[in-house]
């Protein structure tokens, strides 16, 4: 079922060139050499399955049948995995000492630390329940990589919303100084997964890309939805769901960085502003505001 | 005796952990189902307007997001006396629809087909159990590429609802007042591609493996029975006027019963709250108390005339007369069969019924004061929020889930709940690979981002434990 060295090689060749990003072929080639794919281990927090969901959607480098298969090698993903109870806890602990210092771990949904880091427990190893928190602190500082994928991993979100009484903290500053490389804060909610999957394949080809100051992949949020929004230049109008710009309405286009507009959801079938509803910045360090959406709030 | 332990259950949404305990003959003698995860979203709703419910209340569950945005929506516009026109109400069915078709795939090839075959010897799908796989390689190879296939037919579910709801997860215009898309021919046309395919895949590669299924596993018609009480509130609107596709109903010893809200409470005795017990979801109080003596889990025990009731499709279907069989695991799965047939079927005919770009939105605002449910189903079963509001704020919100309904703990009276019930009896052929188990689990297709429930801050861990300032 494995996708063969040659084709794999042809394919990343495509990825990279796609990316207009320099090919380092001995980075390739160590890849390619390892005889296996890249190891991923991915964790759930406080979160909603959401970004797993959202990744499961990946069309854009490729279809999720083809990651899985063909791309990175998933050692531990609940959602996925064959492996219940303590083979999957087994599972889990083995990938991270076999692939010590090699693997990329995937954090979603925030890491709550309330009731003694109670709030959430990932499962049980020999007998003793390993909270989010500790599993955390446990395999982050063991991964090449860290990943916060979407907004509740990478600023709190929905998870961390006020008033907050599960004490939940973001990846990053649970692991701030405990790992080799920076975290990366893939933001959205939940993430799109052509930057799920493109930054997993960037970080196996050519390592970190470039941060912007919230550790979020520039290529991906340097711009703001206004500033490329097809509705840019049409009329504001004073509703959802009337074809127009949302700006009069406190649409969050302007002052959000993300990719949508360009990538849109799902395949390319829509996104939100496409949908009649304005932008609720789902991707900035600030969502949700309280209200959501409003013209106060607009900045 | 001996124990059992399954933490994590896997492939579900959220955290949850079984624990049974197994007689001198391995049957299971007593259960417990734990959600582990807690996140407090009734809180969180607190002091905002009505309408950031719909986008709240949706990242409770990334696998079904759409019927909170709904249920919320519905809630809303009951206190404000508003229903959404005709157009408003099939875009929310299409979309609604298209969330319950992609959920039903991702459940029988995703969540449970690998406990029943082996999966490529490659990871993820490796490391689970070999006990009692009974398909020959051929079939096991088969099943095993529909396995890849149906990742493409879910991926196409979510596809086709996001040509109305912008994207999914999380919808992006189910809001008070009906849907803001405004649905071009073309897009009705694309949304109509993707559903010929979707029921081509579900009348025959689906319709053929769950059959296949139940032939091998028939046995699993006995198994996994527990009460036998079932519960819908009913969902997808077929009229203006008050016509449901699934209605609200009972069944209790195989009779279907009217539904009367009034007869909901929720128990909180085993549950990591110490708030009041056995109150009414409208005027339920909770307050978190982790490690509570007896307590095991973050899920309440919502009961109907004080009674554990099974949520789901088996539900749907049982009381809208389209499948009467019996209630255990594989009636379960063929329960959800049916329903996807039937719906994919009926969400041809509400395609038909949209106008291209007439509006399916009212702009309605957002209700200075009022109290109000609203009901409707997910996937996985019966799902309700009632909200409270007054100046134009969330003064209180309270939602049972369909998994607070399945996976929740005994209630005050010691009545187990309906996962806990369908694992007691079960024989368990070898201890140290009780697949038994997880095939009755996953027939509830469980979803534990639920344990969702209010609780007054907690003082002294708040005071550890501050979330990294925004910005910074």
């Amino acid at each position: 079922m494995r996708i063969n060295r040659r084709d794999f090689l042809k394919w990343s060749v495509a990825a990279v060139a796609a990316l207009k990003l320099e090919m380092d072929m001995d980075k390739l080639n160590t890849v390619m050499a390892a005889d296996t794919d890249p190891p991923v281990i991915w964790l759930l927090g406080s979160g909603c399955s959401g970004c797993s969901i959202s990744t499961l959607n990946v069309t854009n480098p490729t279809t999720i049948e083809d990651v899985l298969q063909n791309k990175i090698s998933m050692k531990y993903d609940s959602t996925l995995m064959a492996g219940a109870g303590e083979n999957a806890m087994q599972a889990l602990e083995n990938a991270a000492n076999q692939y010590n210092g090699q693997f990329i771990l995937v954090i979603e949904g925030a890491i709550p630390g309330g009731a003694s880091k109670n709030n959430c427990i990932i499962g049980e190893q020999n007998g003793v329940p390993l909270t989010m928190y500790d599993a955390v602190l446990k395999y982050g500082p063991k991964a090449k990589y860290v990943v916060a994928a979407g907004t509740c991993a990478s600023f709190g979100g929905v998870a961390a919303a006020a008033p907050n009484s599960t004490g939940c903290v973001t990846v990053k500053s649970l692991l701030s100084g405990k790992t080799a490389k920076p975290v990366v804060n893939l933001a959205g909610c939940p993430v799109n997964a052509t930057v799920m999957v493109q930054t997993l394949l960037d970080l196996i080809l050519t390592g970190v890309p470039s941060l912007d100051s919230y550790s979020r992949p520039s290529k991906y949020f340097s711009t703001t939805v206004h500033s490329v929004c097809p509705r840019r230049e049409t009329e504001e109008v004073s509703q959802p769901g009337i074809y127009g710009c949302y700006e009069e309405i406190g649409c969050k286009g302007p002052g959000n960085l993300s990719p949508c507009p360009s990538l849109k959801w799902n395949n390319r079938q829509g996104w939100c502003v496409q949908s009649n509803y304005p932008c609720i910045g789902c991707t900035s360090p600030a969502f949700p505001l309280n209200p959501v959406i409003s013209v106060s709030s607009h900045d | 005796m001996s124990t059992i332990k399954l933490d994590p259950v896997t492939r579900l949404e959220g955290h949850l952990k079984v624990e049974v305990t197994l007689d001198a003959n391995n049957a299971v003698a007593s259960a417990t189902v734990a959600g582990m995860l807690f996140r407090d979203f009734e809180n969180m709703l607190l002091s905002r307007p009505p309408r950031d419910a719909a986008f709240l209340t949706q990242r409770i569950c990334g696998v079904c997001p759409v019927p909170q945005a709904v249920a919320s929506s519905k809630a809303v516009e009951k206190i404000t006396g508003f229903k959404p026109n005709l157009q408003g109400l099939m875009l929310r069915n299409l979309i609604q629809g298209a969330n319950f078709l992609d959920s039903g795939i991702t459940h029988f090839y995703h969540l449970s087909l690998l406990d029943y075959i082996q999966g490529p010897q490659m990871s993820p799908w490796t490391g689970g159990y070999t006990q009692d796989l009974r398909f020959s390689a051929a079939d096991t190879q088969t099943l095993t590429n529909h396995y890849l296939s149906a990742l493409q037919i879910r991926r196409k579910a979510n596809e086709m609802a996001a040509i109305f709801s912008g994207k999914l997860p999380h919808a992006a215009n189910i809001v008070p007042g009906g849907v803001t898309a405004l649905p071009s021919a073309t897009e009705i046309t694309n949304f109509r591609n993707y559903l010929n395919d979707i029921q081509s895949f579900i009348s025959s590669t689906y319709q053929s493996d769950v059959n296949m299924l139940a032939s091998a596993y028939s046995d699993y018609y006995n198994v996994g029975t527990g009460y036998g009480n079932l519960i819908t509130f009913g969902v997808f609107d077929t009229n203006t006027s008050g016509g449901l596709l699934f209605p609200a109903g009972t069944v209790t010893g195989g009779t279907v019963g009217t539904f009367n809200e009034a007869n909901i409470k929720e128990y909180n005795k085993y549950s990591y709250y110490s708030s009041p017990s056995g109150q009414a979801p409208a005027s339920g109080t909770t307050t978190a108390s982790y490690g509570k003596s007896g307590a095991y889990t973050w899920l309440k025990s919502p009961r109907y005339n004080n009674t554990p009731f099974e949520a789901g499709p088996l539900a749907r279907v049982w009381v809208s007369g389209d499948y009467r069989n019996g209630v255990s695991v594989m009636d379960r799965h063929m329960a959800r069969y049916v329903e996807m047939a039937k719906l994919v079927s009926n969400m041809q005919t509400w395609l038909d019924q949209l106008t291209p770009g007439a509006s399916g939105f009212t702009n309605i605002g957002d209700p200075a004061s009022g109290s109000a449910s609203g009901l409707t189903e997910a996937p996985r079963g019966a799902i309700g929020h009632w909200l409270s509001v007054s100046s134009s704020k969330i003064s209180k919100y309270q939602i049972i889930t369909p998994t607070c309904w399945n996976a929740s703990p005994m209630d005050d009276s010691g009545n187990p709940g309906p996962v806990e019930k369908a694992l007691i009896g079960t024989q368990v052929a070898d201890p140290a690979q009780p697949v038994e188990l997880l095939r009755i689990v996953h027939s509830f297709d469980p979803c534990t981002g639920c344990s969702v429930h209010v609780m007054s801050p907690d003082g002294v861990e708040m005071s550890k434990f501050v979330v990294q300032p925004l910005g910074k």
